[in-house]
């Protein structure tokens, strides 16, 4: 099937990292499509001019937080980001999230990202089994509203990349970490809930957020980490003024 | 030529694949024996790549008191249109509802309730019981967010970016012994050696030029299990939904779904002339089922009377802009950011292929024909028969995901040893892999872009003798050019290309066998639509594709489809008129 697709003589200057943690920009003339991405663009480099350009992308529409890159020095999600919303005098800048180590090219490593998921406890503890009935659970009481606003991240690493605070203090657990264990502690079938807070009450926890709020500026899911790591201050410091910490 | 290093492993139950099948299954393997050795592989992040995440509908479960297990597997067998393997359909449908306990109460997963509390069940097509459990119109997100979490919090392996190339059996031939597989991030081979092996890569029909699924699947499982000689089911059976994304050339975007609910709510088609087409086609017009939507935008196509690039437009605007933005803000959103007003003006779609039924023959407890290999998830064979409800993947995925991880612990029990490699097979793998380096020339972009168009029509929505001969031909001299077509041999590391190439040569073994079992089904049930033979044909004598590779040739043979729960024309619910046909 051909395409009557704008096939326009126009280009856009890419300038894309290259390498790992030593590397260097090369720049490369893109030709301009009406209907196209950060996404479409990295893959017609690798398609038409360097074969052995690196990145990372699935699901191709927002949902699985593989493609997240930095555009113009700032962490986007590549697939959902049209061209013409970034490009600037006909130019454009990609590199590898920040925040984390790069595997090549445009490509991080998120392996610190999920760790850190797990050490704010960052899964769900059980306090009922498959052999028992779901439970009831009113959807609008004040602690599942909390829970619902801050569920649907989809663990690209925007936030991580945006973060301050991640960039300045190593063990900081960073935003979507705390945003999950924020939902968890309001989720009233969860049995965790005392390590919880002890993870994210220690050392590079919640008290190290220094509220910049980039995360919730970057979130391309629209959460608000900040809030939620405003709450998780809140329940931390009420618990060890109740000797619970 | 002198092999290549080939780093060797070892683990007692190898997974392939990170998506529904592969995490449950990893699951209930370390639940049911915790000091097992378990490794998950995958072809990008654990729980990144793959679909279940892209899952929007919801889950399929008959967990409300005024339903039953049997009207779940009735609507199963009855949209399968009385192909299904009955015994796996039952499976599917009574596991479920432990399965999405297991899912709320273990695993932490929260899905929407009604006012008071209760369960939400939402309406979904072809389902006589609204029954699809959900979050929002992001129930994949959920599901493998939850689950992977689990996955992380439990010492199981994890090799991620490493893509599998090739089934590894002992020297008889008669089990696996492992899997070889190429790190992606390192460009070197490694061979893992397993007791048990679940393939759970999760299928996936992006070899048509307009298809849904995650970027990075290529039927590299299905490939795999091809070049064993193991016998694949239903294969003519790919489900097209009738409205994806059209953006034009050079978008990944192109081809993602919108959603059923779209056309649902009195969404308007339109041809190129912005004339509204459907009642040339169904009384029910927009709002008829996935097929006949699907057959009809495609015949439009044919007939040439198409928007600018191709397609048919989507108009929603006359239900009120501002209704649409609110009722539908996932996809207007995702519509913006990719320059489209869905919520006012039109956007442009296609049908889309979505979902392949078809699949490795397998048991109820997810064996294979050969010892030690289990399959899971889209790359099985049966479960839906001529067509997949909205809803039945995600169940169908979690529910035999866990039972393989509940059967893999019993059969090392039996076979507690790692067995030796035919290494010969290894070799053969390597020098496969490996063989465009040695050469120059060939235009790898320009023979995907063959293949998806030769798919797109000859082997896709409408089909026909003509057009499926026509297709073997083609996917022979594409076959031929691509094992022509070289790279520079510049350096292996995270080399998209290198892997562009081998998603093509799994791609197209695959379409071949889509092709084969197209000409052997003599008749038009669910998916498959042939304009040659428009009749369903007796439903009592029905019978399904099974198709082999041996000495590099596709066999194919119908077998009789065995009635052992239901017959056609009966029914498991008491008191009501039978299901029709």
């Amino acid at each position: 099937m051909t395409s009557a697709d704008t096939i326009s003589s126009e280009t856009i200057d890419v300038s894309v990292w290259r390498g790992g943690a030593e590397g260097r920009y090369e720049t490369f003339a893109v030709p301009l499509r009406q209907n196209q991405t950060i996404l479409d663009v990295v893959t017609w480099i690798q398609r038409n001019a360097d074969p052995t350009l690196s990145y990372r992308f699935a699901c191709r529409v927002g949902m699985c937080g593989s493609c997240a890159m930095t555009v113009n020095g700032r962490p986007r999600w590549t697939c959902r980001t049209h061209v013409s919303k970034v490009v600037e005098n006909g130019k454009v800048e990609l590199g590898p999230l920040a925040n984390l180590p790069v595997i090549k090219d445009l490509a991080a490593d998120m392996t610190s990202f999920f760790e850190k998921w797990q050490k704010a406890d960052g899964a769900f503890v059980p306090s009922k089994t498959r052999h028992d009935p779901i439970e009831e659970i009113l959807p609008n009481t004040p602690a599942r509203i909390e829970a619902s606003a801050a569920i649907e991240c989809i663990n690209c690493g925007i936030c991580f990349a945006a973060c301050d605070t991640v960039r300045w203090q190593d063990e900081y657990l960073g935003p979507a970490a705390l945003n999950r264990a924020w939902t968890l502690v309001n989720d009233e079938r969860d049995a965790g809930k005392s390590d919880r807070l002890r993870a994210v009450a220690a050392a590079g926890g919640c008290h190290a957020c220094h509220s910049h709020q980039s995360c919730e500026q970057h979130c391309p899911q629209k959460l608000n980490p900040t809030a939620s790591i405003a709450g998780l201050k809140r329940l931390t410091m009420h618990a060890y003024l109740r000797g619970d910490l | 030529m002198t092999r290549p290093v080939v780093e060797r492993t070892r683990t007692d139950i190898l997974i392939l694949g990170s998506g529904g099948a592969g995490l449950l299954a990893a699951l209930h393997a370390h639940q049911t024996a915790p000091d097992l050795s378990i490794t998950i592989a995958t072809k990008g992040l654990l729980g990144k790549s793959g679909c279940t995440r892209m899952v929007q509908g919801g889950y399929n479960v008959a967990v409300n008191p005024a339903d039953s297990v049997e009207r779940h597997f009735m609507d199963t067998i009855d949209g399968g249109k009385w192909l299904p393997h009955q015994k796996l359909a039952w499976t599917l449908v009574s596991t479920a509802i432990e399965r999405i306990r297991e899912l709320e109460n273990e695993i932490g997963c929260f899905f929407d309730r009604n006012e008071d509390g209760t369960l939400h069940g939402k309406a979904f097509a072809g389902q006589t019981f609204d029954r699809t459990v959900h979050k929002g119109d992001l129930t994949g997100i959920e599901i493998i967010s939850r689950v992977m979490e689990q996955i992380w919090a439990r010492p199981i392996n994890r090799l991620e970016e490493h893509r599998a190339i090739s089934l590894v059996p002992n020297k008889a031939g008669d089990a696996i012994a492992g899997v070889l597989m190429i790190d992606i991030r390192t460009g070197t081979f490694r061979y893992v050696e397993a007791k048990a092996v679940l393939l759970a890569t999760g299928g996936g029909p992006t070899m048509y030029r307009y298809h849904t699924p995650s970027g990075d699947k290529s039927m590299d499982g299905l490939a795999m299990v091809l070049e064993r000689g193991l016998p694949l089911r239903d294969m003519e059976m790919v489900q097209f939904h009738p409205t994806g994304l059209l953006a034009g050339t050079d978008t990944r975007m192109t081809g993602t779904v919108l959603e059923e609910g779209l056309r649902g709510a009195g969404g308007h088609l339109l041809d190129g002339n912005e004339r509204r087409f459907m009642e040339d086609y169904d009384p029910a017009m927009e709002r008829a089922t996935r097929d006949i939507v699907s057959r009809a935008i495609y015949a439009e196509m044919r007939a040439g009377r198409t928007t600018e690039n191709g397609g048919v437009y989507i108009k929603m605007g006359h239900l009120g802009p501002e209704t649409v933005a609110k009722k539908f803000k996932g996809m207007v959103e995702r519509c913006a950011d990719c320059g489209f007003d869905l919520a006012g003006g039109l956007v442009e779609v296609v049908p889309t292929a979505h979902y392949h039924m078809g699949g490795l023959i397998c048991d109820v407890d997810t064996s294979t024909e050969l010892p030690g290999l289990f399959v899971a998830g889209e790359d099985a064979g049966g479960v839906h028969g001529a067509n997949r409800l909205g809803g039945n993947g995600v169940a169908n995925s979690t529910v035999f995901g866990g039972i393989a991880g509940d059967t893999m612990p019993g059969y090392l029990a039996q076979n507690p040893h790692w067995l030796e490699a035919d290494e010969a097979i290894i070799d053969e793998a390597i020098a496969k892999a490996t063989a465009p380096f040695g050469k120059t020339g060939g235009d790898l972009n320009g023979l995907r872009e063959r293949l998806l168009d030769l798919m797109w029509d000859d082997v896709g929505v409408l089909r026909d003798a003509t057009g499926l001969a026509r297709a073997v031909e083609g996917l022979d001299a594409i076959s031929d050019e691509l094992e022509a077509t070289g790279l520079p041999d510049a350096d292996r590391a995270f080399n998209l290309t290198w892997h562009d190439w081998l998603n093509l040569r799994s791609q197209i073994a695959i379409s071949k066998v889509i092709t084969h079992a197209s000409m052997a089904r003599e008749n038009s049930r669910g998916a498959h639509y042939r304009e040659d033979f428009p009749d369903a044909g007796d439903m009592e004598s029905s019978t399904f594709t099974v198709v082999r590779e041996a000495g590099g040739k596709l066999t194919t043979v119908n077998e009789p489809v065995v009635f052992d729960i239901v017959r056609p024309g009966d029914t498991l619910l008491k008191d009501e008129p039978a299901a029709a046909e």
